[in-house]
């Protein structure tokens, strides 16, 4: 069994605007995917793809205007969107642990970081205060972190962006999750501080088995620290499956122009289309939300697009793939 | 061999953060373009990228050095002077959703520098916005409209079609396509490699970003702290790097293909503050092949292997001990 | 649902701002009833607000005068109603006074810096220190109690708060994006300012009108209540009030009640169609209703 399951989650954001017309922009459409133990799924995408709020929405931090209109999402068979609040506070930060963007702005600028450790540590396990000291110290030893009794004693402002985001991932693991979200955990670092957090989270899931979802647009990240991938479009999946098995044949006209962009394989001045506007979340055609910009489009996509299994977990959201 | 349309020298920027405090941004940075060259300029936050390229073009007033472009010393100009010679080098920055006035149409901020520079009138700078705007693949009809109308990568054409409007000599691009979505970002640099193409102006071209740098780039400048560390054809960069840093750097590039072998470079170690340098290699805390020396010495831009071409300045590449070891990526 | 969709537009953007804000919605409502009680006043006031009845004196609310006459037999309902005209005739040029003052000396300081900005803010400063109403009465009293005088005092009262409002955008305008980008493309000083900064620089000012014209016309009518001001017979709500004081010992409250409760109502609508102002155009509030 999957350690968390999401089956077709719809969220949707409703306001008013000025004209006191309600808006409804459809920011999830049909999120569907499964994540093993022991595993790493990148979940990919642009601007107002949808990939943060999907994380939001499983966690159940969204706020309003924003409202999930239906899917579950099964973590260890429990699905988090039906769940008490009082269960699901118990579970984040403890099963379920995230790792969000800007370190900075995330950490707790009044407290050291060792007390941060240990005060997670001890809302969600208990214990002493000891015990979760030598806790805190091991987990940020075990991320690289030089001389970690030391540094339990520095405030937030005295690290780099680096060591931020390492303590933050520390904040993260002093609970033993059995899933780690990440949300961009490298954009805004230097590439050399990158690779390192990087190495870190994949040693981390290769040692205890935990599994994680990493949130990205580069797909750099995605090709060397993935073993499967999710390409986001318009608030669905429009194609998943393991990552070198996406990279070599993509098959959603979407996923091959997106990686058909990245400089590796872009080949400036051989005459081709690219971009586009972003989707219009609160008009998405009937049917395929990619229609308008797809250059193999047909009458058909105006009807919704099966999901086409491509082999060994490989899947195609697409009128066009042929299985 | 063309002549440099931009020779810089020696380049120090200082900034005061109070009476007694210094950031050193710059320190003493020489390089040149030539006609029609692309020069690639990377680094990592802190390495003083952006500083030369506002210095370049005079919106920052150097602490040192000489900058001369098309020959003419354009250092210490005061602004009224660098006023005309704002037609000739233009400027591309990296959020365009905050580098276009929000009150002024497309149409007249695409004309405004010909509105500066030329004596056209009303009519011809609006059909040669109009031709600008087609030029840069934008429908004629945003034209009348306001910038929050537009998407990222639209408004980064309009700036683009704003920094061609003069047929400038020179264009700086500072992180031009980072905070564009993939797809958009491939676009700007199809056109940006078509511009330099047609219009043959040089173009100084700063990012973190490696795989854009090494499709658009004729010449790689690579920074660190405010110095240069290696200045080569990029081939020789991505194929060879000398310097210890730019090893590192090449090899923290992850390609977006899973079947390309990493070998990776780890780095230790703490980046000294831009306030206090150390004596030195300023790398050295963080170079895996420092020797003493390194921490006292501070190591000359020399060409690598008798070739003018390709410089670097690190004190361990006469000794031939420049090749940091790699560690063999273990998921391959 | 389906009856605001068959509305028009108009109908529909009065009735999204009034959910956004309706802060907004009423200080608008109080203000527009002022502004046609002004325009309309000499067709209905069913008297001459200056016409006096000697034989009509401090008669009581009701029958041909709503709200009684005053001392001198002259009817208060007209006399509140020509008051209207009065509040804004001084609050609109006083705050034009004020914007013609300030704004230029925010927008000049701000960009330049240095010794000047540094000089003008300490001046601004102590004058914010010291009581406005103090510094009025001082100025009216010894250059004569006009109209003209009048206006001109309180908008030179008020030039500081816009030139502030106005320095502090410009300030962070300065370092913009987009201000480096017309460096760049060649623009002399004057368009930077007047082109680039000055437009953009203008809402904090224009938010702050509503507020500021509530102050002019409060502190107005304190010096008319201080007998400074505007003279009466003039029908001005503050000369009123100070006519009406003498006569509530007496038992006759209408006299200075009803321009009383004109006066607040009008500051409260201003006050409240500026916090709405405010609320409306500040990006972050909308950031943080859409």
């Amino acid at each position: 069994m999957s350690l968390l399951r999401v089956e077709d989650l719809h969220t949707h954001f409703i306001s008013r605007d000025l004209d006191n017309q309600i808006q409804v922009a459809k920011a999830l459409n049909g999120v569907s995917f499964s994540l093993d133990a022991g595993r790493i799924l990148g979940l990919v995408g642009e601007t107002g793809a949808g990939k943060s709020l999907t994380a939001t929405s499983i966690m159940g931090l969204l706020r309003p205007p924003a409202r999930i209109m239906g899917g579950r999402a099964l973590f260890q068979g429990q699905d988090l969107l039906a769940m008490p609040d009082d269960d699901l506070n118990a579970l984040r930060g403890r099963d379920i642990a995230l790792v969000v963007q800007s370190p900075k702005s995330s950490l707790d600028p009044l407290s050291r970081i060792g007390d941060q450790l240990i005060r997670i540590r001890r809302a969600h396990r208990g214990g002493t205060a000891s015990e979760a000291r030598e806790k805190a110290i091991a987990t940020l030893g075990a991320l690289g972190i030089p001389d970690p009794a030391r540094r339990m004693q520095a405030w937030p402002h005295e690290l780099s962006g680096g060591m931020a985001q390492r303590v933050l991932i520390a904040l993260a693991l002093m609970n033993e999750p059995r899933l780690l979200i990440a949300d961009e955990p490298t954009t805004g670092l230097d590439v050399t501080v990158q690779a390192q957090i990087l190495d870190l989270l994949r040693d981390l899931v290769r040692r205890t088995g935990i599994a994680a979802m990493i949130i990205t647009h580069d797909l750099g990240v995605v090709a060397h620290y993935c073993d499967e991938m999710a390409v986001m479009y318009a608030g669905a999946i429009v194609e998943s499956g393991p990552v070198r098995q996406v990279f070599r044949r993509p098959a959603h006209p979407y996923t091959v122009n997106l990686i058909g962009a990245t400089p590796e394989r872009l080949r400036l001045g051989a005459t081709r289309t690219v971009g586009g506007p972003p989707p219009n979340l609160k008009a998405l055609p009937p049917g395929c939300p990619y229609q308008d910009r797809c250059p193999q489009a047909g009458a058909d996509c105006t009807m919704v697009p099966p999901d086409v299994p491509l082999g060994e977990g490989h899947v195609a959201r697409c009128h066009r793939v042929a299985a | 061999m063309t002549a440099p349309i931009l020779e810089v020298e020696g380049l120090v920027k200082h900034f005061d953060v109070s009476r007694h405090v210094k950031v050193h941004a710059v320190n003493g940075v020489s390089f040149s373009i030539r006609e029609g060259e692309t020069l690639g300029v990377v680094g990592e936050s802190g390495s003083g990228k952006s500083t030369i390229g506002r210095s370049v073009i005079r919106l920052l007033s150097p602490t040192g050095g000489t900058i001369r472009f098309r020959g003419r010393d354009i250092t210490n100009l005061p602004e009224s002077a660098c006023r005309p010679l704002r037609a000739e080098m233009q400027m591309v920055f990296q959020d365009p959703w905050s580098a276009l006035n929000p009150r002024i149409r497309i149409g007249d901020l695409i004309a405004e520098p010909l509105k500066l520079h030329t004596r056209l009138s009303a009519a011809e700078r609006r059909d040669r916005a109009e031709a600008l705007a087609i030029r840069v693949r934008l429908t004629p009809e945003l034209l009348t409209r306001f910038p929050a109308e537009l998407s990222g990568g639209q408004l980064q054409r309009v700036c683009i079609a704003r920094a061609i409007a003069t047929s400038p000599k020179l264009i700086v691009l500072d992180e031009p396509t980072s905070s564009l979505d993939l797809s958009v970002r491939a676009g700007i640099l199809e056109l940006l490699a078509e511009l330099k193409a047609e219009t043959g102006a040089a173009m100084m071209f700063i990012s973190h970003d490696l795989g854009t740098v090494k499709l658009i780039s004729d010449r790689i400048l690579v920074l660190y702290l405010g110095s240069v560390v290696e200045y080569a054809p990029t081939a020789q960069v991505f194929a060879d790097a000398a310097h210890p840093y730019s090893q590192a750097l090449m090899s923290a590039h992850l390609p977006a293909d899973p079947d390309a072998v990493l070998k990776r470079h780890v780095l230790q170690g703490e980046i000294p503050s831009p306030i206090n340098l150390p004596p030195g290699c300023h790398f050295a805390s963080r170079c895996p092949v420092a020797v003493p020396r390194c921490r006292i010495e501070t190591p000359r831009l020399d060409a690598v292997a008798g070739d003018a071409e390709h410089r670097a300045a690190c004190l361990r590449i006469a000794e031939g001990a420049n090749r940091i070891p790699a560690l063999e990526d273990a998921h391959g | 649902m389906s009856a605001t969709i068959a509305s028009p537009r108009w109908v529909r953007r009065i009735g999204g701002i009034s959910r956004r804000s309706p802060t907004l919605a009423a200080g608008v409502f109080i203000i527009l009833g002022f502004a046609v009680m002004a325009v309309l006043a000499p067709w209905i006031a069913p008297f001459d607000p200056e016409f006096a009845q000697p034989r009509n004196v401090l008669a009581a609310p009701g029958g041909a005068h709503l709200m009684g006459t005053d001392g001198n037999g002259m009817d208060v309902f007209s006399r509140v109603i020509a008051g209207a005209r009065w509040a804004f005739g001084i609050a609109i040029p006083a705050v034009l006074v004020g914007l013609l003052a300030g704004v230029p000396l925010g927008l000049y300081t701000g960009y330049r810096g240095g010794w000047f900005d540094e000089i003008a803010m300490r001046f601004f400063d102590a004058l914010r220190v010291f009581p406005s109403i103090i510094l009025a009465l001082a100025v009216v009293a010894a250059a004569g109690p006009s109209l003209l005088n009048v206006v001109l005092v309180i908008g030179f009262l008020d030039s500081p708060v816009f030139a502030r409002v106005v320095r502090a955008e410009v300030l962070a305008l300065r370092h913009s994006t987009f201000v480096e980008s017309a460096v760049s493309a060649g623009n002399p000083t004057w368009r930077i300012l007047f082109v680039h900064i000055l437009p953009n620089a203008l809402q904090g000012a224009m938010a702050q009108t509503a507020v500021r014209a509530a102050w002019a016309v409060r502190i107005s009518a304190t010096l008319a209540f201080l007998g400074v001001g505007i003279q009466p017979p003039t029908p001005e709500w503050g000369a009123m009030i100070r006519q009406g004081a003498e006569y509530l010992v007496t038992g006759q409250w209408w006299v200075g009640v009803f321009p009383g409760i004109a006066l607040i109502l009008m500051v409260l609508g201003l006050n409240m169609l500026g916090d709405g102002l405010q609320d409306l155009l500040d990006p972050r509030r909308k950031a943080a209703t859409r």
